[in-house]
């Protein structure tokens, strides 16, 4: 019997502390005209979280304030000597390093618990390891003066450049970007858009409960459908295509390296909350039975206002991102490059 | 039966309001519903336009396609009267025949090598349409309104435009769909759009405009499912005077009417980059 009370009192203990840990993300809910919690603003997703936890800190999922003020003063130092090395090239192409986005977590991964992605199924392992082996092919190595080995791709067609470098389309959920990673919230009766400045996209999100686009129809971005639970908006996204690869940047901010696994068969539960006037939480699950053994997780900070850095405070600080428009010589230079590069091997 | 004069009383008057009533719905004009929390109105939802100015702004009969033997009918020009005020584009002499040059030349691949310049017309290249382009391409555009802001998501090549309303934050430079401050004028939004590129062409026909280009838009709403949209053309570079062309736009009432993807660049890369993998030397 005192076992009993003892547990139910420690579930009371429990409760209180959710309790106290909720209070202030739902305490001040704010709402828009026509009572829907509002997650309106503009915000970056900039972070200097990695994705996946570094292997060595096991199960640690956060640093202690020690930590992090350490990591934020090499931070700084880090940027301040960027700064004045590219004290002449655009502001934009600039901030290599997040100067905001730290947060106390060592991983945007959240689950598994190791922070790190789920192992690969089978499939997935041996499609990886062909579209490696093929991109691997297209590669010649040189050596130049001083013995230093110079690698280069060729890119025989266009279609040997990810969406990103066509200007077509980059994967969303976006999880970290070198540049333009502005977003803006609107809503309307019925609808949330999310407008991400990178690819001049408008995701937009119907709440009125119709069902995804039909499955025979594949997007670069989807269909993606909403709904609120509590005052957190949560977005199923199906119908991608598998043109598309879960690419990323390889660097330890990012996935490491390019999985170049196709995105056609994966869905996401984006989950996005209001934790503050300045700051959306956001959340997603990543799900796909043919490319990972389990399902995973990853949560970031979405910041505006002046948490955002100096980039993105008001809606006139997101430009038009006229990407395609302006490709015409880096495809020329690409193709064509690749082309005596072939000659000259 | 107890009070007939009465009753005869409220039949009359009925009659006289009945007779009235339609009378007085032709001449009011429309009121549309305020957006929530706001006195100004409602101008969320999916509009398209539903005519041929993407075609030609002008009067034009039916024409065939320019790839006649490859393409049958497809392709084939549609007809359609003009949708500009007065019918006719006030081109400086220079400017008319640089129109029919345009024209000429609407399938020349991209990028002058010479001027750097681009050639043919931008929507064979997927290029972002401009404004007012981008209102009356055959395809629709979904309004997103609130208080202070608005967003314009076009269908084609997901195209996007801020509309900043009660603030003028200055344009930082110049872009393919223009820097855009709103405003009402009673229940009219009106738009100007400046600091284009000027690189952006107004229809297939080969109509053009520069960067000096001032475009004013209004969107008035008309009916619960139609909006008048205006755009008046001022370029003293271009025209003589400043111009105006007018339309309908009409809402998209399927009740799953939803803006899809068409990110053309996937189908012009072969246009736009072919010559660059095959064996020639240009």
């Amino acid at each position: 019997m005192s076992d009993r009370f003892l547990n139910l009192g420690g579930l009371a203990m429990v409760a209180v502390l959710v309790l106290i840990v909720q209070a202030p993300a739902t305490g001040q809910t704010q709402r828009t005209p026509w009572g829907d919690p509002d997650l309106q603003g503009v915000y970056t997703y900039e972070t200097a979280t990695p994705m996946e936890r570094p292997e060595q800190l096991g199960d640690k999922e956060f640093y202690t304030e020690a930590e992090i003020a350490e990591m934020k003063a090499e931070l700084d130092e880090q940027n301040a000597a960027r700064r004045a090395a590219r004290a002449t090239i655009s502001r934009i192409l600039d901030p290599r390093v997040p100067k905001t986005g730290v947060t106390n977590r060592t991983s945007l991964i959240i689950d598994p618990p190791n922070g790190r992605l789920p192992p690969l199924t089978p499939e997935a392992q041996q499609l990886q390891d062909e579209r490696k082996a093929e991109r691997a092919s297209r590669n010649i190595s040189r050596v130049g003066d001083g013995g230093t080995v110079t690698d280069d791709l060729v890119y025989n067609s266009w279609l040997d450049l990810s969406d990103y470098r066509r200007c077509i389309a980059r994967v969303i959920p976006r999880h970290w970007a070198l540049y333009n990673h502005g977003i803006q919230i609107l809503q309307t009766p019925g609808y949330v858009v999310i407008h991400y400045e990178s690819m001049h996209d408008a995701r937009i999100i119907p709440l009125d409960g119709r069902p995804a686009l039909d499955a025979s129809i594949r997007q670069w971005n989807g269909s993606s459908r909403g709904h609120w639970e509590g005052t957190t908006l949560v977005v199923h996204m199906t119908n991608k295509t598998d043109k598309q690869t879960w690419h990323s940047w390889g660097t330890a901010n990012a996935i490491e390296g390019n999985t170049l696994l196709p995105v056609g068969n994966m869905e996401f539960v984006e989950r996005l909350t209001r934790i503050d006037e300045n700051a959306i939480e956001y959340q997603v699950t990543v799900n796909d039975p043919t490319t990972w053994t389990a399902p995973w997780t990853y949560v970031m900070p979405w910041r505006g206002g002046d948490e955002s850095g100096d980039e993105y405070k008001g809606p006139e600080d997101l430009f038009e991102y006229a990407c395609h428009e302006g490709n015409y010589r880096f495809m020329e230079n690409t193709l064509k490059g690749s082309r005596r590069m072939l000659e000259l091997d | 039966m107890r009070n007939p004069p009465g009753n005869l009383l409220i039949v009359i008057v009925a009659s006289v309001l009945v007779a009235v009533a339609p009378a007085a719905a032709q001449d009011a004009p429309y009121t549309a519903p305020r957006l929530v929390g706001t006195e100004n109105p409602d101008l969320n939802g999916i509009w398209q336009a539903l005519n041929t100015a993407n075609w030609d702004l002008r009067p034009h009969a039916a024409a065939p396609s320019a790839f006649p033997i490859l393409l049958g009918a497809f392709g084939a020009v549609p007809p359609g009267q003009s949708v500009i005020e007065g019918n006719e584009i006030p081109y400086q002499p220079w400017a008319a025949e640089k129109q029919r040059e345009n024209f000429e030349g609407r399938f020349t691949r991209p990028l002058d090598l010479v001027t750097n310049e681009t050639t043919g017309d931008p929507e064979t290249k997927c290029y972002l349409p401009g404004v007012p382009r981008a209102t009356y391409l055959p395809f629709p555009f979904q309004v997103f309104q609130t208080p202070g802001q608005i967003l314009i998501a076009y269908e084609y090549a997901s195209a996007i435009r801020q509309i900043h309303v009660g603030r003028e934050p200055p344009s930082p430079n110049k872009s393919w769909m223009g820097w855009s401050i709103g405003h009402w004028e009673g229940d009219t939004l009106v738009v100007d759009v400046t600091d284009q590129m000027g690189q952006s062409w107004l229809d297939r026909a080969g109509n053009f405009y520069s960067e000096a280009v001032h475009v004013v838009e209004r969107y008035t709403p008309i009916s619960p499912d139609h909006l008048m949209y205006e755009a008046t053309i001022e370029d003293p570079n271009v025209f003589t005077r400043p111009w105006t062309i007018r339309m309908p736009l009409y809402r998209r009432i399927e009740a799953n009417a939803e803006l899809m993807e068409f990110k053309c660049i996937e189908f012009v890369e072969d246009f736009m980059w072919g010559h660059f993998i095959e064996d020639s030397n240009d």
